[in-house]
């Protein structure tokens, strides 16, 4: 096992690799950029080293600073979580050749699997369903109408290197084709430093679900059920559950047994994730692998109780996978929704900021895996995730109680973000009955706008903290006061 | 006392007479309200309101305060205070309609040119945030009179990307 792991990722995923590390007794290296000397994943770590400018190219994507900073501390493996390099097949071969361990698959199941349309031939050899389109990048936006046209509008631009919803876009006819081309092409490029992008048909109301993989090095592979994460807003997901309110154990099994193909066909070793589009009819198509940790891996750790981050751990050290698909099973509902610093009512732009004041939700079943404190910097530079709050309970319906609940008690000041836009969708008629389609937000919260907050009561606690504030005595008068972060207090004697 | 609360964009008229201890009678909107009141922390008060039980959290920013309740925020200011303020400043009220970033930001492409007629809501510039991009549009037709951003340029709200002179007045939306 490793003695020390860099977790080469921030933000809440970096802290949570960062837990189950120190619950395994293995030390943790942070690497940060100028934008986030006071992150949290910094004062979590055992050790810390600073890469260099906020630009992600300077700091969180450069390969040789991270790789040299994972030598200079002896650090035996590398975790990428997600985003960032976690699915650079380049990176994965630089860990190797510097005899690091990257925790993920082997770096020639990235390149293939990374490329979309590789991927898709791998898939039908390996005899999963594909959905129908181009199995070849294409530039050319005349060729790409052409293709369209075989295939039958409306189709899906979309990024051969991408990933995250980024540089994805609906075409439905030949006029649209060349904006769009060039849109999602600089888009991809932008994210993934890859303009690639092909044509996939367009499916209408389809659901997104994907089955979380576990192989390890020895030829074992297994699923731990599916997630249902159709509820995405510009191809982003937002909100995710399992089980998914349309499964039956049937098309769980088919569709589990096509998952574990998937991995089985690509050489896939490390946890990864199989991701299929199921139509009005329960047919199922394969979208993609992603091949790190998902986002949204807390709901499949709830219902299942395994850690995700450990399993990845043992196997990246060629630990054998001690579990058997029938010790899976999964118990109770879990939904996750992502809280960004993003503003719902000027559509959902970033609204970066200070954190003024946080309150993070606490009770029965709820996790919150935050990556911010009160007094933080969400820095402009990178994605505005905050935290993800998973809730836990018996019942899909409970489990949704829960949310509005846990939402409702978490207070977030200083920068905007979507609480009031997710109370208000789950509480909808439509997510409370599973209409969950991938046009969910489209079809019912396109013209959406926040309830009335309550005015009076803002007014009246106003009126208080007016008065209040008269004889409140200066923060300066008592420095032991306890008004002061602990991460603040923390940074100080850091140095 | 009374006050002259704006809060969100509504400004109400409050009378607020302080009762026995922790206890205020507040009239507004044409209600009664019978309040008592526990400072809890810097950012948290703690209220009953006609006897029911309301927890407020408070941050305060540019002179006014975010109030969150029930995960709702408000924005609450002193109206009398406001436009004391407003009075020193020139400039006038905030016209919106300005080709500028909601927030920090790097221009991806200027779509227009000086000289080009523009229809409102029009894209004219994309800019990229946190690996997002979006589109700016024009906030009324006209004509593009000035272009200030190119691509790769780091822009800041407030910023003009392009001036527009609007069609019907014909007034030159720049400072």
């Amino acid at each position: 096992m490793f003695d020390k792991i860099l977790v080469a990722n921030r933000g809440e995923i970096a802290v949570r690799i960062m837990r189950t590390c120190q619950e395994m007794g293995i030390a943790t290296v942070a690497v940060y950029s100028e934008a986030d000397k006071k992150a949290l994943h910094v004062l979590t770590a055992d050790e810390a080293v600073y890469l260099g400018d906020a630009e992600p190219a300077g700091s969180y994507l450069n390969m040789d600073k991270i790789i040299r900073a994972a030598l200079d501390s002896n650090a035996g493996a590398i975790h990428p979580g997600y985003g960032f390099l976690a699915e650079n097949a380049a990176f994965a071969e630089k860990c190797e050749q510097a005899g690091l361990i990257f925790i993920g698959p082997p770096a020639k199941v990235i390149r293939e699997l990374g490329d979309k349309t590789m991927a898709r031939r791998i898939m039908v050899k390996g005899g999963v369903p594909v959905i129908p389109g181009m199995t070849r990048a294409e530039a050319d936006p005349a060729a790409m109408a052409e293709e369209a046209e075989k295939i039958g509008y409306p189709v899906l631009i979309k990024a051969s290197s991408g990933g995250g919803g980024k540089g994805m876009r609906v075409v439905n006819g030949p006029e649209e084709m060349e904006p769009g081309c060039i849109a999602a092409s600089s888009e991809a490029a932008a994210a993934f430093g890859n303009g690639a992008v092909y044509l996939e048909k367009y499916l209408e109301r389809p659901r997104h679900i994907e089955f979380q993989i576990l192989a390890d090095a020895h030829g074992h592979v297994i699923h731990l059920l599916e997630r249902e994460c159709s509820i995405q807003r510009r191809h982003q997901k937002i909100i995710e559950e399992t089980p998914s309110p349309v499964m039956t154990p049937e098309l769980r099994e088919e569709m589990g047994k096509a998952a574990v193909a998937a991995a089985s066909a690509s050489g896939y070793v490390n946890a990864g994730t199989v991701e299929f589009l199921l139509d009005r009819e329960k047919n199922f198509y394969f979208l993609e692998v992603n091949t790190r940790l998902q986002v949204e891996h807390p709901i499949t750790e709830m219902i299942t109780g395994i850690d995700l981050v450990r399993r990845q751990i043992e196997i990246a050290a060629g630990g054998v996978l001690d579990l058997s698909q029938q010790d899976i099973s999964g118990r109770g509902h879990a939904i996750e929704c992502r809280i960004y610093a993003e503003d719902p009512e000027n559509n959902f732009f970033p609204s970066p900021g200070r954190i003024a004041f946080l309150k993070e939700p606490a009770g029965p079943g709820i996790r919150n895996d935050c990556g911010v404190y009160e007094g933080a910097q969400v820095p402009v530079e990178y994605d505005p995730i905050l935290s993800k709050l998973v809730c836990f309970a018996e019942n899909r319906d409970a489990a949704i109680q829960r949310m509005v609940r846990a939402l409702a008690g978490y207070v977030i000041s200083g920068v905007k973000t979507s609480v009031p836009f997710l109370m208000d969708l789950f509480q909808s008629k439509a997510f409370m009955s599973g209409e969950t389609f991938t046009d969910f937000i489209e079809e019912y919260f396109a013209d959406w706008h926040p309830a009335d907050p309550p005015a009076d009561l803002a007014g009246i606690a106003f009126i208080v903290d007016e008065m209040y504030s008269k004889t409140r005595v200066k923060k300066t008068m008592h420095p032991t006061g306890n008004t002061a972060s602990p991460w603040e207090t923390l940074g100080n004697w850091r140095g | 006392m009374e006050y002259r609360l704006k809060i969100n964009a509504e400004i109400v008229p409050v009378q607020a007479d302080e009762g026995p201890e922790n206890n205020l009678k507040i009239a507004m909107t044409g209600q009664q309200f019978d309040v008592d009141w526990q400072v809890i922390g810097d950012n948290m008060i703690h209220l009953l309101v006609n006897g029911r039980s309301v927890n407020a959290y408070l941050t305060e920013e540019d002179g006014g305060k975010n109030i969150t309740i029930n995960g709702l925020t408000c924005r609450v200011e002193d109206a009398d205070l406001l436009e004391q303020n407003r009075s020193r400043k020139t400039r006038p009220g905030d016209v919106p309609s300005e080709v500028t970033p909601p927030m920090p930001a790097v221009v991806v492409r200027v779509m227009v040119e000086a000289g080009d007629l523009v229809e409102k809501g029009q894209g004219v510039v994309v800019v990229t945030a946190m690996k997002m991009e979006t589109t700016l549009n024009a906030p009324f037709s006209g004509k593009v009179t000035g272009v200030n951003a190119a691509a790769g340029d780091k822009v800041m709200p407030g910023e003009i990307l392009v001036d527009i002179a609007g069609a019907a007045t014909g007034e030159v939306n720049s400072e």
